[in-house]
């Protein structure tokens, strides 16, 4: 018998270690519930053809014939390859003028400058479903559907950007951009050297940001790419399920969909916590 | 939560002294025009691509969409002004109701989800110490996957013969329609799918509320006696109020704006169960081309984001005022 503690000590050190590992415990169960789905793409997606898989069975091997496959899937290669377009000239040209632009805003003086300001961070109160049809008109009249630029162009616009980059510029101490003046160096000079580097916590956050936003983008990139080769691989992705594709090609696209993101992700995460914290970025 | 800070004035941020203005010269007066002029320029150009782009594609689409809602627009250029009858039919169509009260529904069951499972997730996160890193991945790793990736697993999982009934069946459940039943279940179905792709966001701005809670007044409370729970609804919710009104207002209008999900999984099925409002803005605007109709719904929209966004600014406001 070991009987040395009296039963109520006993209790209350099994209640101590359910204290300590019962959020490890709970937490391991909604990680069940945010991974599961992911383990089960990349599965299936891998899955051999006409074999036994998910949810019957658990397949006896993997194979990466379907994701070879599916690039000879109707536009597949143009699809993904718009999509790094218009992701990647976003991130470019948001971060870029959005940093100009919220520069100016704190650090120059010229007259209309609190009123451009001032409906720049309006902009964020309206959604961007309200403007959807006449952004789409105003496209449409520049022959700009089904157009790479009339993708791209009209999501340059954001306010967000230029807020948060606006928060870190101004928080930059005078000090150092009177002594690049002494230096010498000139306003462009001055923003490339200084500037830039000096934000560049908010700009790898953003550049995850706006990567995500613009990749996963779906109404926008609907309405304005009507024909198969105007379409991004999110709607691209969202016409194959609708079409009689088998569940190992749908899985595969979506995976493949998927993994730019984590790459971004895994490449720029320890940003992530430290900017949602701070800015409260929401996509 | 900063995002509504009021802008500066151009007064502050820089110092007054200027060693130029001490000068009275002529001379010296000229060069500070220079000086000023020359900033001037700078800054406008600087500002001048954000301007164009901006200009072009959100201050002239946002004038627009309230004019837009007042006309008959065709894309051929056929425009009628029309004055406010998109609203007086829009008010009058028992399928705009429909889609209000859709979404209505959508988001009743949708944020409370959201912020339960947000919520959980940063309290458990904020007490371990091992593995905080992973299990904060793995918890945030939906939230990169679009809506439609989301969508696309999340039919397969909800499918007839899908794990989850094919689980259910085992235990003698039988068969959910989960996409295909009465609304609130579809609806709940589509909102279980945006919580699983959204909340590790929340979670995070939740999470950082937690982090930047004083660890004197937990300790206080736990010196006078608290016991955990206590100290939990006495102490951690009240302190995280701000930032739980933050995210409760965030997803509300994330709720709101429920498209790509139903795109994918229902098409606003069955029997127009899941015809949410943007659902119903993209019918209008795009299936039959009735613009000025579709922007009347998009004013609606925005309405509602309003609505939402100066209570939120409201709310911060009182409580910086404090």
């Amino acid at each position: 018998m070991t009987t040395s503690h009296p039963p109520v000590a006993h209790r209350s050190r099994a209640r101590e270690r359910l204290r300590r590992s019962g959020p490890g415990l709970a937490l391991a169960v909604i990680s069940l519930f945010t991974v599961a789905p992911l383990i089960a793409v990349v599965v299936l997606a891998l899955s051999p053809k006409d074999a036994p898989t998910l949810p019957h069975a658990i397949p006896h091997s993997l194979t990466l014939d379907n994701i070879t496959r599916i690039f000879d899937i109707g536009e597949f290669p143009v699809w993904l390859l718009n999509s790094l377009v218009y992701s990647a000239v976003s991130v470019v040209v948001i971060l870029l003028t959005a940093s100009m632009a919220a520069y100016a805003l704190v650090r120059k003086r010229f007259p209309g400058r609190n009123v451009l300001l001032w409906a720049i961070v309006a902009t964020l109160m309206v959604p961007m479903q309200a403007t959807l049809i006449p952004t789409f008109i105003l496209v449409a009249r520049m022959d700009g559907v089904n157009t790479l630029w009339g993708l791209i162009m009209p999501t340059l616009a954001n306010a967000q950007a230029v807020f948060l980059i606006r928060q870190f510029v101004r928080d930059l101490p005078d000090e150092i951009f009177d002594a690049a003046r002494i230096d010498g160096a000139g306003e462009w000079r001055t923003f490339v050297a200084i500037v830039l580097p000096l934000i560049r916590p908010v700009l790898a956050t953003l550049a995850i940001f706006v990567f995500l936003w613009h990749w996963n983008d779906l109404l926008w990139p609907l309405v304005v790419g009507q024909t198969d080769a105007a379409r991004t691989l999110t709607v691209g992705l969202a016409t194959l399920h609708t079409e009689t594709v088998s569940t190992a090609d749908i899985m595969s696209a979506s995976l493949v969909s998927f993994i730019p993101c984590l790459i971004v992700f895994l490449v720029l995460q320890r940003h992530i916590v430290a900017s949602i914290t701070s800015s409260g970025v929401k996509g | 939560m900063s995002v509504h800070t009021p802008p500066r004035t151009v007064s502050d941020g820089r110092k007054p002294r200027r060693p130029e203005a001490t000068r009275t010269t002529a001379n010296g007066r000229a060069a500070i025009g220079r000086i000023r002029r020359r900033e001037a320029v700078a800054g406008i150009l600087f500002v001048l691509p954000t301007l164009v782009i901006f200009g072009l594609f959100k201050f002239f689409p946002i004038a627009g969409a309230g004019a837009m809602s007042l006309t008959r627009y065709r894309l051929n250029g056929d425009v009628t002004w029309i004055g406010t009858d998109n609203y007086t039919r829009l008010f009058d169509d028992p399928h705009f109701w429909g889609s209000l009260g859709a979404t209505a529904t959508y988001v009743l069951v949708f944020v409370p989800l959201i912020m339960a499972v947000a919520l959980a997730g940063a309290v458990l996160l904020n007490k371990i110490v091992r593995f905080s890193g992973t299990f904060r991945a793995l918890l945030f790793v939906p939230y990169l996957s679009s809506f439609v990736m989301a969508g696309i697993v999340w039919s397969w999982i909800f499918a007839s013969d899908g794990p989850l009934n094919t689980a259910l069946d085992k235990i003698g459940a039988g068969p959910v329609p989960f996409l295909s039943g009465d609304q609130l279940l579809v609806l709940a179905s589509l909102a279980l799918v945006a919580v699983w792709k959204g909340f590790g966001y929340s979670m995070l701005v939740l999470l950082a509320g937690l982090k930047a809670q004083p660890a004197e007044v937990h300790e206080a409370a736990r010196i006078d006696g608290a016991n955990s729970r206590q100290a939990f609804w006495y102490i951690t919710l009240p302190l995280l109020r701000p930032v739980l009104f933050f995210v409760l207002v965030i997803e509300t209008i994330v709720g709101f704006q429920v498209f790509d999900t139903i795109y994918v999984m229902t098409g606003g099925g069955p029997n127009r169960a899941s015809h949410s409002l943007i659902y119903f803005l993209y019918d209008e605007g795009f299936k039959f081309l009735d613009f000025g109709y579709a922007s009347a719904v998009g004013m609606v929209l925005f309405a509602i984001v309003l609505i939402l966004s100066l209570i939120q600014r409201r709310f911060v406001e009182g409580k910086d005022a404090k």
